[in-house]
């Protein structure tokens, strides 16, 4: 079989696979009890270890079967975690991930695992008294489980009460084991054709493992059922067996006595029982915690993975599609015919419909982005002997796909700097008054045109003289500069090539070249950086992005023959102001807005408007505009109305053009240009 | 005998010019194009070719050579050199020829009122005419537009 056609398949699920474990991990860390994590995590192992050795990187497969080794102890309830264990798991994780990335970069995949390996096998050990062989398990559990089993029953207590009163009632109750032939390619089928059969026959009480488990074929070679049922044991056992690919089906005949054994599965009488109740006293804490998995599970999406050219592609095939409809539509009403019109109109709502879905499809959520950072600063802050605790919020923020794509290594070394010059050690912190744990906020949101990425933390906040003095002292501005900077410009400062304000130099960040790349990085991305801080307080670091690609509402205006869009986000309100309302102080035009004097932007002389002047009319639209706390009204010629509009960029050839911050392709195909409210506004 | 270039040929004034097939994407007929404020006199503006927002360029503005009003014959020719998407307004465009990559001269130092560094060289083509080829990656060069933009202001 040809690997290499299953390569990125592998990749990319290997990828999703080892962020779920290492979302999961950190999860089961803050609350350890929760076995239902234990669940997905060994899920998410499993399915890893399987991939890895059908593709023949073994080293990845022993490594991912040594942490499933660990971690199908934790899940039943023989392993309590601890933080070894978890330094453990995500070192073995780390050695995964490095094991992926090789194979991403055309390696075989292979490392030298031997210290996680011992580490691992050292944590199965203890209590892993067994000789080694995968049955050990069932047979080594009883003298640990003796203490343990009285507080945890196989069946719950409501099942065994309606299995004593099945017998009393004069029914029969049965444990059933069926195993299925190892040639048997469709176990599930197999499977439920047994279940059909038992639920005709009677009722199944309890199956391990669950049933869902089953039809998911998530079992070995059998399974069991406790089943209560009027018919004869040999007579079921017969029709069981009937069925094909069945190998056999062991029924035993529970008494009342046997029952009540189930709840006491450690006295030696319980012996016939006892490897399915050990079995089943694994599953009883997990089937309590399925719903909150199975639930977990149907969170998750199904997805493909789509190369971004064909949605660039599909993009542009459907803004020409567009065109056309616009064109059908004027056609339609030309010709004036019923069903033309009718179809015409379905077309346009279908089209509609698509052209949501179409816009949307480029857009990524953060969180693809920040999912990563929680297990960064968790190691970070154990490294630096802080405590900090990071709060994302707005992870469901949408970015354009390529934006997504360049702004992590940003982000990193932002946090990375907030988290180690930021937040102050323990000690100084209590000192300061603050509470111990450190608290750094990333937030993503919308704004205008813009996403914003911040992030916040509250430590000592950036001490100007000290970067001040460090930027003179490494020639960054002399110090005569430095005296007339207004605090944000030298906060800015933090950005200049050849700064570092660690007082030792750290791997974490501080070398001094950090901040300057994601300054360039962000730029190189249309995006702004800036700091806010305050000394003992905190900073803020604010990232702005633009929406490469993406749809804005806007406002459609007329200049004369010309249309222009202007982003709905910025403007507050659209009015009409006559001639003499208009005010002229210091040969700047303003009027008097909501009590407050502001100033008035003639679009058509800004644009060089060849065929629309203002002065020609008595009354003038205009559109109320606002950046930050600044206003402006801008003078246009005619609204248009409200629209969606697709964001395109002017070519690299015009990349920086003023005033225009992009275009848009309206519904008749000619193109319009997007204004850049923030440029109106000095 | 040197390499084989296929070359589309378009006229400009008097004078006939040549690019590289390869480099050309498409050719288009004159369509509206949106005025963009703020930029200098010779780039028109954009258009939207078929979903993508192209720059359009007037190559007679370009060359400082006189301007004419768009005709029947007009053309833009869409070109892409180093990630950078143009049209060119042309008279018109007509033939796609095969020359002998020996067969181009270095340029003399004006053709047509155009500098040198614009131009690739000048082939002699078998009729007698003479075909001047472009140097796309120095008349799309940017550094000079901030220049121009710099001396109007």
């Amino acid at each position: 079989m040809d690997m290499n056609a299953y390569l990125s398949m592998f990749i990319d699920e290997s990828n999703d696979h080892l962020q779920s474990l290492n979302e999961n991990l950190l999860k089961l860390e803050s609350s350890p009890d929760d076995i239902s994590i234990v669940q997905i995590i060994f899920r998410s192992a499993h399915t890893l270890k399987g991939m890895s050795a059908t593709m023949g990187f073994e080293d990845l497969a022993a490594l991912t079967h040594e942490m499933e080794n660990v971690l199908d102890l934790v899940r039943n309830n023989k392993l309590k975690m601890d933080e070894f264990i978890f330094d453990t798991l995500f070192k073995g994780l780390d050695a995964l991930d490095a094991m992926v990335q090789d194979v991403v970069g055309g390696g075989t995949g292979k490392a030298d695992v031997s210290a996680i390996v011992t580490n691992l096998k050292a944590i199965v050990n203890p209590d892993y008294k067994a000789q080694g062989a995968p049955k050990g398990q069932t047979e080594a559990s009883p003298e640990k489980s003796g203490g343990e089993a009285a507080a945890e029953i196989e069946l719950d207590q409501f099942q065994i009460s309606v299995l004593k009163q099945s017998i009393e009632t004069g029914h029969q109750v049965f444990h059933i084991q069926v195993t299925v032939q190892e040639t048997c390619v469709l176990k599930a089928v197999r499977a439920y054709m047994v279940f059909e059969l038992l639920e005709q026959s009677g009722e199944v009480v309890k199956s391990e493992p669950s049933v869902q488990d089953i039809e998911q074929e998530k079992f070995d070679r059998s399974f069991s059922v406790y089943l209560i049922t009027q018919q004869s044991a040999e007579d079921l056992k017969a029709r069981i067996e009937n069925i094909s690919e069945i190998e056999s089906a062991q029924v035993t005949v529970m008494d009342e006595e046997s029952i009540a054994m189930l709840s006491k599965p450690s006295r030696p009488e319980a012996a016939a029982v006892k490897p399915e109740a050990q079995k089943e006293k694994a599953e009883v804490k997990p089937a309590a915690g399925a719903p909150a998995a199975a639930g977990g599970g149907a969170a998750v999406t199904k997805t493909i993975r789509v190369d971004i050219d064909r949605l660039d592609v599909l993009m542009n095939l459907f803004s020409e599609l567009l065109i056309d409809r616009v064109r059908l539509e004027q056609l339609a009403s030309e010709i004036k015919r019923g069903d033309l019109t009718e179809t015409v109109e379905h077309m346009a709502r279908v089209s509609g419909d698509l052209q949501n879905i179409v816009l949307k499809l480029r857009m990524v959520p953060v969180e693809s982005v920040f999912n990563r950072f929680p297990r960064m600063v968790r190691d970070l802050a154990k490294t630096l002997d802080k405590k900090i605790d990071l709060v994302i919020s707005g992870a469901d923020t949408e970015l354009d796909r390529t934006v997504i794509d360049e702004i992590g290594d940003p982000l990193v070394h932002l946090l990375r700097n907030s988290l180690d010059h930021g937040i102050e050690s323990v000690e100084r912190r209590v000192e300061a008054g603050k509470p111990e744990t450190g608290t750094v906020n990333l937030r993503a949101f919308h704004s205008g045109n813009n996403v914003f990425i911040e992030i916040e933390d509250d430590g000592a906040g950036i001490n100007r003289e000290r970067v001040l003095s460090i930027a003179v002292k490494n020639g960054v501005i002399t110090a005569e500069q430095g005296a007339g900077m207004t605090d944000e410009e030298v906060y800015m400062l933090l950005f200049a090539p050849g700064f570092s304000t660690a007082d030792k130099i750290s791997d974490i960040s501080g070398r001094g070249v950090g901040l300057d790349v994601v300054k360039s990085k962000i730029n190189s991305l249309g995006g702004a950086v800036s700091v806010k801080s305050q000394l003992g307080k905190g900073t803020i670091f604010s990232i702005q992005l633009p929406l490469t690609l993406s749809i804005i509402s806007a406002m459609l205006i007329k200049l004369g023959s010309e249309k222009y869009a202007i982003p709905l986000s910025s403007i507050m309100e659209t009015s009409i102001v006559r001639r003499d309302q208009v005010h002229h102080i210091h040969g700047n035009s303003m009027i008097e807005f909501r009590g407050a004097i502001i100033p008035v932007v003639s679009l058509s002389k800004l644009l060089e408007s060849p065929d629309f002047d203002e002065l020609t009319e008595n009354e003038t639209e205009v559109v109320i505009i606002r950046k930050g706390e600044k206003w402006a009204a801008v003078m246009v010629d005619e609204f248009i109305g409200q629209s969606d509009i697709v964001l395109k960029p002017l070519g690299k050839y015009l990349s920086n053009t003023a005033v225009v911050s992009g275009a848009t392709i309206l519904g008749d195909g000619q193109v319009a240009l997007i204004i850049d409210p923030n440029a109106l506004i000095k | 005998m040197g390499e084989e270039l296929k070359v589309i040929v378009f006229g400009l004034a008097s004078e006939y010019y040549g690019v590289e097939v390869d480099k050309v994407r498409t050719i288009e007929r004159m369509m509206p194009i949106t005025r963009v404020p703020k930029t200098p006199a010779f780039i028109k503006g954009v258009i939207n070719l078929r979903g993508v927002v192209i720059p359009v360029i007037d190559l007679r503005g370009r060359f400082d050579m006189e301007q004419a009003e768009a005709t029947e014959n007009s053309r833009v020719i869409i070109v892409a050199v180093n990630d950078i998407e143009v049209g060119f307004i042309v008279d018109s465009a007509n033939d796609v020829i095969d020359i002998d990559s020996d067969a181009i001269d270095s340029p003399p130092e004006v053709i047509g009122g155009i500098r040198a560094k614009y131009l690739r060289g000048v082939a002699k083509l078998n009729d007698g005419r003479l075909l001047v080829m472009l140097n796309l990656a120095e008349v799309l060069n940017k550094e000079e537009i901030v220049q121009i933009e710099q001396f109007e202001d």
